[in-house]
């Protein structure tokens, strides 16, 4: 009995880590070096995907929805926590959009039947401890019945970003405020034979802040990029459940929107991406991409965002990223403590990872976590990493 | 010893041979026949494991499904609403097509982003194809079998019955032969669909369902593995057994080619042969041919098991809906195990001639009656292991008498085969002590004389006899089973058909289909049928303890249908049980009955969509064909209580108004209601179909049977022919005192028919025995259910008169040439001596 338990959980696994390849480059397609021939042909049709272009002027509550014309595109949900015992915590809720082929072939598509689209939608949901970190996802098609409903998708009014019960909704009521300034976000999930969840509230204390120029963020050297833009005032009550036993949380929460169709270089392998919460109230985006800057440096890019929510863009020559210290995670190297400076704000931090143990196990395998920043400033966030 | 006289002394021993080229053959063709039939049914097995390993690595059988309480197909609501409360469930459709040729191809759409991980990622398309699954124009993947089939040339897809297309074919060698997968809205399309037919769900997850949903455990799901587990073991004892038979062939063929060389291996001694090198020479004779053997063997096989493997292919699918392919593919280890255990078995046949050779004293002289002091040790230890085996037989029967019927399936072969072996070892000691009984009892001098002769004969003789005994037991016994089942099977299909038609009508014309039904004056009954699905709830008296998935099958209780119906066993008599059944009470199949141990007067507890209903058990009922477990009410209360309306409704017609022709009703009923052929089913039809596929089933019995006894006979034609001129000698003493050639030739033909009659007359009761050993223990251990023993005195003493015949032959050409062996000849064989 037990041995051919083994064996299944071994297929399963085995089965996972397959999927795990395929869906790694469909639904984050920027990770991937230019797509081959054999990859369904969706490198040729790339430009029959709209295209993130700058001077282009974002629209709310529009924009929070779904912008199926472009390849990729997510609504991703950080949370720095604290339980009543002052035990930190991090929650993770995020829904990926990938189109399987360009817009136009809708037509082609219906043939009647429900099921068919070419939007694929994968989510993914994780819960950290000090000690442990719990990892759950799920996939959807954009399958949509006559009556509209669905297993995955986004809405407006009432905004809704859900895959399966994994839900992201808006609970505002005031109609001149903005949609996303007080939401709700619940997960369920199992990693390993053990359950946990999280349902918090969160309420936003400031503006949506547009990165870049506008809400378009470059991506590379060659002027590449995708619209981006974030809600990073978010304070948080809830509750999240670990194996039955359920603890109130409190907290900030950071919201990043970003849609494109090309979001990555040829060059460019990954990237390192921070979310920071300082103890003054400001807030700071900052990322690395690895290669596919000028003569194939990272690329550097970020936004300092005031207490009051003014963005100012960061360049490659006012950010300096620097990784200082290496874990091995996954049997790999993987940076855990940074040293980040922006002498323009006179900031000069050291950002450590709570654990190194943050790699996300999934179909996309990457390294997800909260952090802490300490040196000339204080405070909390999360760092994302991938392409290691 | 050198090289050179190592190669005379091999060419001298070799050159009996070329003197005596019948035995060289007969070797042969035993080795040839014996291996043959062996790797035949080995080859069928690993080709068909290796189909069911692709079947079993599908997603549907290693996941739970769920599916409606009434049957109906779900609505794309249930799954979304399950989805969207958390479960993880995976949509499926499934449906056959026709395709343009007439031929049916299984059509199952799935949703490859919800599947259960690692149970159908690598079926929807794997990596670099999964776009394309999903997007239009869509993926047919199939099987190499039937890509071929389907796929005349790269350029068109294959087409429907109905000139639509197929998505473009991908090739999938993971999957079982005859099943296309492909995108659930593909499938949908292509089946005119809205509907689903069940979903998935991993076995470990936990769900909460709605009422109207019932969930099925893979574990209860037929287990097809241990059904079609039955079927190979059957193949697999046959195809041993005939192993057994020709390997008993090639042991009385080598003892004789050896027993007529040591003479000149005396002489080789003689001259210095040391004995190592003697047997060192004779191991790589019978090496060479064992390897000629075996390889003929093999390559005959291989034809033989293409030959029977439609047949196979076509008896499994009718059985257990296995799709398996018709293409014969071996693994490597096929052919290292066939040659390997045929020339295990030749090294066993003829161990103890090396034996002898080994220890050949170089001064004795051949003597047939030291011989015979031999054979008489030989006999006493003959008695003693077949008695042994006899005891292994009975205490393996006592022990599965214990044991759950379902799980004495291997244990049942074992004590077959030790019946058999045992019986197969006391035939010789029993021939004889007959033989000096009748010698004894005769007075005529020559009689006398041709009864001590048989036993100075029987050595050579015993061991073809022991193989036409194993044949003809085999064939009697098997013939029997299968010919009882077919009695037992056509009986109750009659009994179980009551109606004339059976009407299939789409759920929204029954109501109008049965009022314009009990309108007409020419029906004298209307039997509506239902099913559904249920859990046999955990109760005390049941053998096992977890609920297990049982049918639910709902008759009507009218005389026309009770009158017929065959029970069991019954509460009651029959008439008492079935006035139960219509007051409520529940009949269960022999499946249910012999795995739960459920009887007539227990109750059982089953869940309905309406809440657990507790009923008393009136009968059990045959149920023969069917894999499950199921148990039967009332069509009104089933339909009640599963909330389900009938699926089938079976017309009687008044015998007086129509004479039994349905022909002006189905008329009547396809203008009327404007039904097709397929909702119409005429019985004649369904007991011809039925009869067709109970005939496939055993076809593959009954040629391996066939072979076998056919390798009998040649074992006993070829040690035979092999003695013709031993016993030359021994004839010619009774030809130089006046006996005429005649007499001699006759006596001759009748000693063989004697003992071929002795050796069928214990065939008969030991065919008996195994009739009753298959009908009781294999049958209910591998299929689950019991046949009544059927006795066929015909098939008897046509076993009879093959035994004597196949002796007969044997010993005519034997007869044939003595009667020609001139005077001459006789007399040089004093010269010999």
């Amino acid at each position: 009995m037990s041995p051919a338990k083994h064996s299944t959980r071994f297929r399963v696994w085995l089965a996972l880590v397959l999927v795990a390849l395929l869906l790694l480059i469909l639904a984050l397609q920027q990770r991937s070096t230019p797509p081959s021939e054999s990859f369904a042909g969706l490198g040729e049709k790339a430009e029959e995907y709209a295209q993130a272009r700058p001077g282009v002027t974002l629209h709310f509550p529009a924009d929070h929805g779904a912008h199926p014309d472009y390849r990729i595109e997510w609504w991703y949900l950080t949370a720095n926590l604290e339980d009543t015992e002052g035990e930190p915590l991090g929650v993770q809720w995020t829904l990926f959009r990938q189109a399987l082929a360009p817009p136009g072939n809708d037509d082609t598509n219906d043939a009647g039947s429900p099921w068919s689209s070419r939007q694929l939608w994968m989510a993914h949901a994780a819960l950290s401890t000090p000690d442990s970190h719990f990892v759950a996802e799920r996939f959807a098609r954009g399958m949509t019945l006559p009556d509209g409903k669905g297993q995955a998708g986004v809405e407006i009014a009432p905004f809704t970003a859900w895959l399966d019960h994994w839900r992201l909704e808006s609970r505002v009521t005031d109609p001149a405020g903005d949609l996303l300034d007080r939401l709700l976000v619940s997960a369920q999930g199992n990693d390993n034979d053990h359950d946990f969840g999280y349902r918090l509230e969160l309420t936003a204390e400031g503006p949506l802040v547009l990165h870049g120029k506008n809400g378009f963020s470059q991506k590379a050297a060659d002027g590449q990029g995708s619209f981006y833009y974030s809600q990073p005032f978010y304070r948080v009550e809830g509750q999240v459940e670990i194996g039955g036993e359920t603890r109130n949380v409190s907290g900030r929460a950071w919201l990043d929107r970003e849609w494109s169709s090309q979001l990555l270089g040829p060059s460019q392998e990954g990237w390192d991406w921070f979310s920071l919460h300082l103890a003054n109230g400001a807030k700071l985006m900052a990322f690395r991409l690895r290669g596919g800057g000028k003569g194939g440096d990272h690329y550097v890019s970020g936004s300092w965002i005031s207490t009051d929510g003014q963005q100012t863009a960061l360049a490659t020559d006012d950010l300096w990223l620097t990784p200082v210290a290496l874990s091995s995670v996954a049997g790999r190297q993987i940076p855990t403590r940074w040293r980040l400076r922006l002498p323009a704000q006179d900031l000069d931090v050291t950002v450590t990872a709570r654990h190194p143990e943050r790699w996300m196990d999934t179909s996309f395998p990457y390294w997800e976590g909260n952090v802490v920043v300490e040196g000339s400033h204080q405070g909390e966030g999360y760092l994302e990493m991938t392409g290691y | 010893m050198n090289a050179a006289s190592l190669r005379v002394a091999f060419l001298a021993l070799f050159s009996h041979y070329r003197r005596h080229p019948g035995q060289l053959v007969m070797l042969l063709v035993g080795l040839w026949v014996a291996s043959a039939l062996w790797s035949g049914v080995q080859a069928i097995n690993a080709s068909a494991r290796d189909s069911y390993a692709r079947a079993e690595a599908m997603f549907s059988v290693r996941l739970d499904r769920i599916e409606r309480r009434d049957g109906e197909p779900l609505s794309m609501h249930d799954y979304l609403a399950l989805r969207l409360a958390g479960a993880p469930v995976s949509p499926l459709v499934e449906s056959e097509l026709e395709l343009a040729d007439g031929s049916q191809l299984d059509v199952v759409g799935i949703d490859p982003l919800t599947l259960p991980a690692g149970s159908g990622f690598r079926t929807a398309g794997g990596a670099a194809t999964l776009t394309d699954f999903l997007l239009p124009p869509y993926l047919t993947r199939v099987a190499p079998e039937t890509y071929a089939a389907l796929q005349a040339d790269d350029a068109t897809p294959p087409v429907l019955a109905d000139g639509r297309q197929l998505p473009p074919l991908q090739l999938a060698p993971e999957l079982p032969p005859g099943l296309a997968v492909m995108d659930i809205a593909a499938a949908q399309a292509l089946l005119e669909q809205e509907g689903l037919s069940h979903l998935l769900v991993a076995p470990e997850v936990t769900l909460d369902l709605p009422e109207s949903l019932v969930r099925g455990h893979a574990a209860n799901l037929a287990a097809p593995g241990q059904l079609t587990d039955s079927f190979h073991l059957n193949l697999t004892a046959m195809g041993l057994l005939a192993l057994v038979v020709g390997l008993l062939i090639v042991h009385a063929a080598l003892s004789l080619t050896l027993e007529q060389r040591l003479g000149l291996m005396r002489t080789l001694r003689a001259l210095g042969l040391s004995a190592r090198a003697l047997v060192a020479l004779l191991l790589t004779e019978l090496l060479l041919l064992g390897l000629l053997g075996a390889g003929l063997g093999i390559l005959s096989g291989v034809w033989l098991a293409q030959w029977l493997l439609p047949d196979v292919a076509a008896s499994l699918d009718a059985l257990y809906g296995k799709r398996l392919g018709s293409e014969l593919i071996l693994p490597w280890h096929y052919w290292l195990g066939g040659l390997a255990v045929t020339l295990g078995g030749l090294l066993t046949a003829g161990i103890g001639t090396l034996w002898r050779a080994a220890r050949l004293n170089v001064l004795e002289l051949g003597q047939a009656q030291a011989w015979r002091g031999q054979f008489l040790r030989q006999l006493r230890g003959m008695a003693v292991a077949g008695s042994l085996l006899w005891l292994v037989a009975l205490g393996l029967l006592s022990w599965l008498a214990h044991q759950p019927p379902a799980q004495g399936l291997r244990l049942g072969f074992a004590m077959i085969a030790a019946l058999l072996l045992g019986s197969a070892l006391w035939l010789s000691p029993l021939l004889a002590m007959l033989l000096a009984g009748a010698s004894r009892l005769l007075k005529r001098p020559l009689l006398q004389w041709a009864a001590a002769d048989l036993q100075l004969q029987l050595p050579r003789l015993s061991v073809a006899m022991m193989a036409l005994l194993l044949a003809l037991s085999a064939n009697l016994g098997v013939g029997s089973m299968v010919g009882g089942f077919r009695l037992t099977f056509l009986e109750w299909l009659d009994q179980r058909l009551v109606a004339d038609l059976y009407l299939n009508p789409p759920t929204e014309q029954y109501a109008a289909v049965v009022d314009w039904l009990e309108s007409r004056p020419d029906i004298s009954a209307l039997l509506p049928r239902a099913r559904a699905e249920a859990t046999l709830l955990e109760s005390e008296d049941m053998r096992t303890q977890a609920p297990r998935q049982v049918g639910v099958y709902g008759v009507t209780p009218h005389p026309a249908l009770t009158e017929h119906w065959p029970l069991l066993t019954s509460l009651g008599d029959e008439t008492a049980a079935w006035q139960a059944f219509s007051q409520g009470a529940a009949m269960i199949n022999e499946q249910l009955a012999l795995a739960t141990g459920l009887e007539p007067g227990q109750w059982l507890q089953l869940s309905s969509p309406t809440g657990v209903m507790e009923r008393r058990i009136a009968a059990i009922y045959p149920d023969y064909g069917n894999p499950r477990g199921e148990v039967m009410l009332t069509a009104s209360q089933l339909s009640e209580r599963f909330q389900t309306s009938p699926d089938s409704i079976g017309i009687v017609l008044d015998r007086k108004m129509t004479s039994g022709d349905v022909t002006p009703l189905r008329r009547a009923l396809v203008q009327h209601f404007g039904m097709s052929g397929d909702s119409l089913i005429d019985q004649r039809e369904i007991q011809q179909r039925s009869t067709e596929i109970f005939e496939r089933t055993f076809a593959i019995t009954r040629t391996l049977n066939v072979l076998t006894l056919g390798v009998a006979g040649l074992a006993l034609l070829s040690s035979l022919l092999a003695q013709t001129s031993q016993r030359r000698s021994q004839l010619a003493p009774l030809w130089a005192l006046g006996v005429s050639r005649l007499p001699l030739a006759v006596i001759g033909v009748a000693q063989l028919a004697g003992v071929a009659l002795i050796t069928a007359t214990v065939a008969i009761p030991l065919g008996l025995a195994l009739t009753w050993c298959l009908v009781e223990v294999i049958n209910v251990a591998a299929f689950g259910w019991r046949l009544p023993l059927h006795v066929f005195p015909g098939q008897i003493a046509v076993t009879l008169g093959l035994a004597v015949g196949v002796a007969l032959l044997a010993a005519l050409l034997p007869a044939w040439r003595l009667w020609r062996t001139s005077p001459r000849t006789l007399l040089t064989e004093f010269d010999a001596i």
